[in-house]
């Protein structure tokens, strides 16, 4: 089966004052149809990069030095703008901090309102009547659990809480999103308690309208409860993949076993020391592998070459020379 | 590590500071025209005595056999109704126009900081509220008109037209610093510094006056194109620089009445504003995009 | 050094009010604990529980409503501006944010000296070499006296404050969500760090957060807070093998762990459900009774008392009454 997302060798520079910063270098990754994919990496690793490359909203500065994106097939890297409209109408979003994501100045009602009605008429070729619209709003604000969604619909993203706000968001995107929905540390900024709700949420709707979900995040908690399968990120690279369940029961590449000790656990053992070193700094990124200065068990290819994705086992990837047969 | 390599140290990042800056600001090769043009202006006013082909001509000075020539080469911009080159005077008028900018933002600025700081630390006293509200009354009146007032209950001259525009510029300087400040007490290394027992002196001088200097700088440049105005708007009404001195705005007022037959005689005072402001405008611009840079 | 285990910190019956246009806001409305000489002490709670508010008013920021806050048998309880200098070294505090704790402005060597500076602790020409020390102790390289915050990372930021907050020799510090904006494993790094130097300094710890993981691993006792009051205080591992009040439950509940040992450990679904409430309308009687799944009616009517169920486990919760 086709999948829905392929991106393949992207690569991705910065243009800075001291030089070209090389973020991305080679990403790999594929998105199957209603499928729930986590992608997880700490601050800096290129995530984010990589998901704006996705939706082809990356800032002046930078610039896709080489690399493809398939949607469904096609390149969208090297598609006209005709065709990116309709290739953003099959997509949507949802970030953050759901107070800048929302329009301070306008109702919440007005914005989806906004949504729906441009919408329904690049899919429908007409607009809707307002009491149409207004209805679609309710439904799809009632959707997300929002209590009381009518009176939310006079209200400005200030007057409501973070759940609320990241649930507006989230019927927006929800209303957009036919096929895939993107969501950048959704719950990061939101309580605990709240958090657990918007997760079970997004959980539940994207295995209603089967979408697919790339769900990006620092934590693996969170990963682990809501996702199908596993992408680990350092420094431009995707360092791992596998199936959730295979992942957290078995993980391999040296920096995520860094990164699951030093996850503090309910079970009270204490905190692990961490990972020695600090990201690479991109203007001079280290050759080979990325993570080789951090890493305990470097051999001398480490150093020259840059280890590809290997398997083990139920389709499980990983990119270390420690797993090369 | 001994005391002179710290000193070391401390300088090398100084300059990779100051080259960073330097990137950033003539990203924009506007920036650096206007800086250019700045620098050979200040050079100029400063050494006119020495550059110009016709110092002397610079006050009172009549030579009716030369009087009201166009542009040629031994007058590149002609000369005036009695003579007087208008070159030479448009370089010797620079200096007041320099000088005004300089005495009014030394006086208005310091001013306005000071005010401004103390204003929006003490917000919600009685000492901000005096302050801002004395600051208000000033902002409510356009400042060329308030110029304009100041100048006419005094005698007409070029002190009092400093003295006046001075009273006219500290008002946006306490209010754009209060707006910061206000803002900056609610960060975290503002209350840390109030808890470890820093003086308020020292809170808002090293703390938010730091904060404070990218906007201040920004704005002092684009003030100063305004100053040069409102300067030469007094000296055209006659309450600034007096004839026979070499005001911009004066030249213009003399050269108005000749239009359009001697037009040398006004057009290219009137250029000689436009092309400072747009320098003083350009550096802001540049100024602008470096600090914007240093947000991030 | 003498490890002497006495109480440090006691804050009685503490309320911090704010009058605002929309209302008042009772941020703290009446928690009493107490911290005892060298332990970590947790605060928990979700966003408008006021756990901020109650480190902000014992450090000085503002002036108590209501109540008592005592530090070593002193009695400390208005604002920094009316303090003893002695008690401004003590005291010191972390804060979440680490880009707005430094100012922007300064480098990092001004911004450690500052503290040595007003407490006049060297003189001008040893006080750089302390601010060394200092770097040393937090494992930042020297080169990163004249950077400033803008230039390195949020962990690195952090390490800079505490080396600051060390500057005065304190005995208690208050750390404000220290590590929530961090990754991982920077965030293990900082944790260490902190251990280690409790252990070196004998220091104390007001360790604010709403990261239950790790308190677990961190705090010696927890207090769990919402809507300006303690629902619960216990031991870290009482309460997690035990966790009595329905909030707390809630809270466990929604963990996201890693492991399927955790996973055992977390109540029995607590599903969490519904806001937490705006502090200017908290609701009559218990302030969780809107979300409770265990109400009962004395619950609309009546705010319920502090009581303890077991040694050192005490529970604000009609259940227990």
């Amino acid at each position: 089966m086709r999948p829905l997302l392929e991106i393949k060798n992207l690569h991705v520079r910065f243009r800075t004052f001291k030089g070209e910063l090389k973020v991305l270098n080679g990403v790999n990754m594929v998105i199957g149809e209603g499928e729930r994919v986590g992608l997880v990496g700490e601050t800096g690793c290129g995530k984010t990069t990589t998901m704006k490359s996705v939706l082809r909203v990356l800032p002046p500065p930078a610039r896709i030095s080489a690399g493809e994106i398939f949607y469904r097939g096609k390149d969208i890297l090297r598609m006209k703008p005709g065709e990116i409209q309709n290739f953003r109408r099959e997509i949507s979003a949802i970030f953050q901090d759901p107070l800048t994501a929302l329009n301070p100045v306008f109702t919440v009602g007005h914005q989806l309102h906004d949504v729906i009605k441009y919408l329904s008429k690049a899919r429908n070729g007409k607009y809707l009547s307002r009491e149409e619209i207004k209805a679609r709003c309710i439904a799809v604000l009632e959707e997300t659990g929002m209590p009381d969604s009518e009176r939310i619909l006079s209200n400005y993203p200030v007057q409501l809480s973070g759940g609320m706000r990241q649930r507006v968001c989230i019927s927006e995107a929800l209303s957009v999103a036919a096929q895939l929905l993107i969501a950048d540390e959704p719950t990061t900024s939101l309580d605990v308690t709240i958090q657990d709700q918007i997760l079970r949420l997004l959980a539940r709707l994207v295995e209603e309208k089967n979408i697919s979900i790339i769900l990006i995040t620092h934590a693996f908690g969170v990963v682990s409860e809501v996702t199908d399968r596993v992408y680990v990120m350092y420094a431009g690279n995707i360092v791992e993949t596998a199936r959730t369940e295979e992942f957290f029961s078995n993980p391999l590449h040296p920096y995520t076993h860094g990164l699951m000790n030093a996850i503090p656990k309910l079970t009270g053992e204490g905190i692990a020391k961490g990972i020695e070193g600090r990201i690479p700094n991109y203007l001079n990124p280290p050759a080979g592998c990325r993570f080789h200065p951090r890493c305990k068990h470097k051999t001398s290819i480490c150093k020259k070459k840059k280890p590809p994705l290997f398997t083990t086992g139920d389709n499980h990837r990983v990119a270390c020379f420690l797993y090369q047969r | 590590m001994p005391e002179k390599e710290f000193l070391v140290a401390a300088l090398s990042k100084r300059k990779d500071d100051f080259l960073k800056r330097w990137y950033y600001f003539s990203r924009n090769p506007l920036s650096i025209v206007g800086l250019i043009v700045l620098l050979l202006i200040f050079l100029a006013a400063a050494l006119a005595p020495y550059i110009t082909p016709y110092p002397e001509h610079a006050g009172a000075f009549t030579n009716f056999r030369e009087a009201s020539l166009p542009p040629s080469l031994t007058h590149f911009f002609g000369t005036d109704s009695v003579g007087r080159d208008v070159f030479t005077r448009i370089i010797f008028g620079y200096r007041f126009s320099l000088f005004l900018v300089v005495v009014v933002l030394s006086l208005g600025v310091p001013l306005g900081i000071i005010l401004g700081l103390v204003a929006g630390y003490y917000k919600d006293t009685w000492i901000e509220i005096a302050i801002m509200r004395i600051t208000d009354i000033f902002l409510s009146v356009p400042p060329l008109v308030l110029a304009l007032a100041i100048t006419a209950m005094l005698s007409p001259n070029l002190l009092n037209q400093m003295a006046a525009v001075s009273l006219v510029w500290w008002p946006w300087y306490s209010r754009l610093v209060y707006e910061i400040t206000t803002s900056l007490r609610q960060e975290d290394f503002v209350r840390e510094a109030e808890l470890i027992g820093a003086s308020k002196t020292h809170i808002l001088l090293r703390e938010v006056l730091p904060n404070c200097t990218a906007s201040i700088l920004t704005k002092m440049t684009l003030d100063a194109g305004l100053v040069i105005i409102v300067g030469a708007s007094l000296s055209f009404i006659g309450l600034g620089v007096q004839p026979p001195k070499p005001g911009l705005g004066t030249m213009i007022a003399d050269g108005a009445r000749r239009l359009p037959a001697e037009w040398w005689t006004a057009v290219f005072p009137a250029l000689a504003i436009i092309i400072v402001i747009l320098a003083f405008n350009f550096v802001g611009d540049g100024l602008h995009d470096m600090f914007a840079v240093e947000e991030v | 050094m003498i490890h002497l285990v006495e109480e440090m910190l006691a804050v009685k019956n503490l309320k911090k009010y704010f009058v605002t246009p929309q209302g008042t806001v009772r941020a703290v409305d009446g928690i009493s604990f107490s911290v005892k000489g060298g332990e970590t002490f947790g605060l928990i709670g979700e966003s408008g529980s006021g756990k901020s508010t109650v480190a902000y008013t014992i450090v000085g920021s503002y002036h108590p409503t209501e109540g008592r806050i005592v530090f070593k048998k002193e009695d400390m309880s208005r604002e920094s501006s009316k303090r003893s200098k002695l008690l401004k070294k003590e005291i010191q505090m972390i804060f979440q944010d680490p880009g707005s704790s430094l100012n922007p402005r300064r480098n990092i060597k001004q911004i450690i000296e500052l503290p040595l500076k007003v407490h006049r602790i060297s003189e001008n020409k040893t006080r750089i070499q302390k601010v060394v020390e200092l770097l040393k102790m937090v494992e930042l390289p020297i080169d990163y006296l004249y950077k400033h915050p803008g230039e390195i990372g949020n962990g690195e930021k952090q390490m800079v404050a505490i080396a600051r907050a060390l500057a005065t020799n304190p005995s208690l510090i208050l750390l404000d969500e220290p590590t929530s904006a961090l990754d991982v494993s920077i965030q293990a790094k900082i944790i260490n760090l902190l251990i280690r130097l409790q252990k070196e300094f004998n220091l104390t710890y007001l360790f604010i957060t709403h990261d239950l993981s790790l308190i677990r691993n961190v705090g010696s006792r927890v207090a769990i807070m919402y809507l300006g009051k303690i629902c619960e205080i216990a031991t870290a591992s009482r309460l997690f093998e035990k966790p009595l009040h329905p909030y707390t439950q809630m809270l466990f509940s929604s963990i996201p762990v890693v492991s399927k040992e955790e996973k055992a450990l977390k109540p029995e679904k607590i599903i969490s459900k519904g806001e937490i409430p705006s502090p200017v309308n908290i609701p009559t009687g218990c302030g969780f009774h809107l979300r409770c799944p265990k109400k009962k009616d004395i619950c609309f009517r009546k705010d319920p008392e502090m009581v303890e169920v077991e040694e050192g486990h005490t529970v604000r919760c009609h259940l227990y009454t």
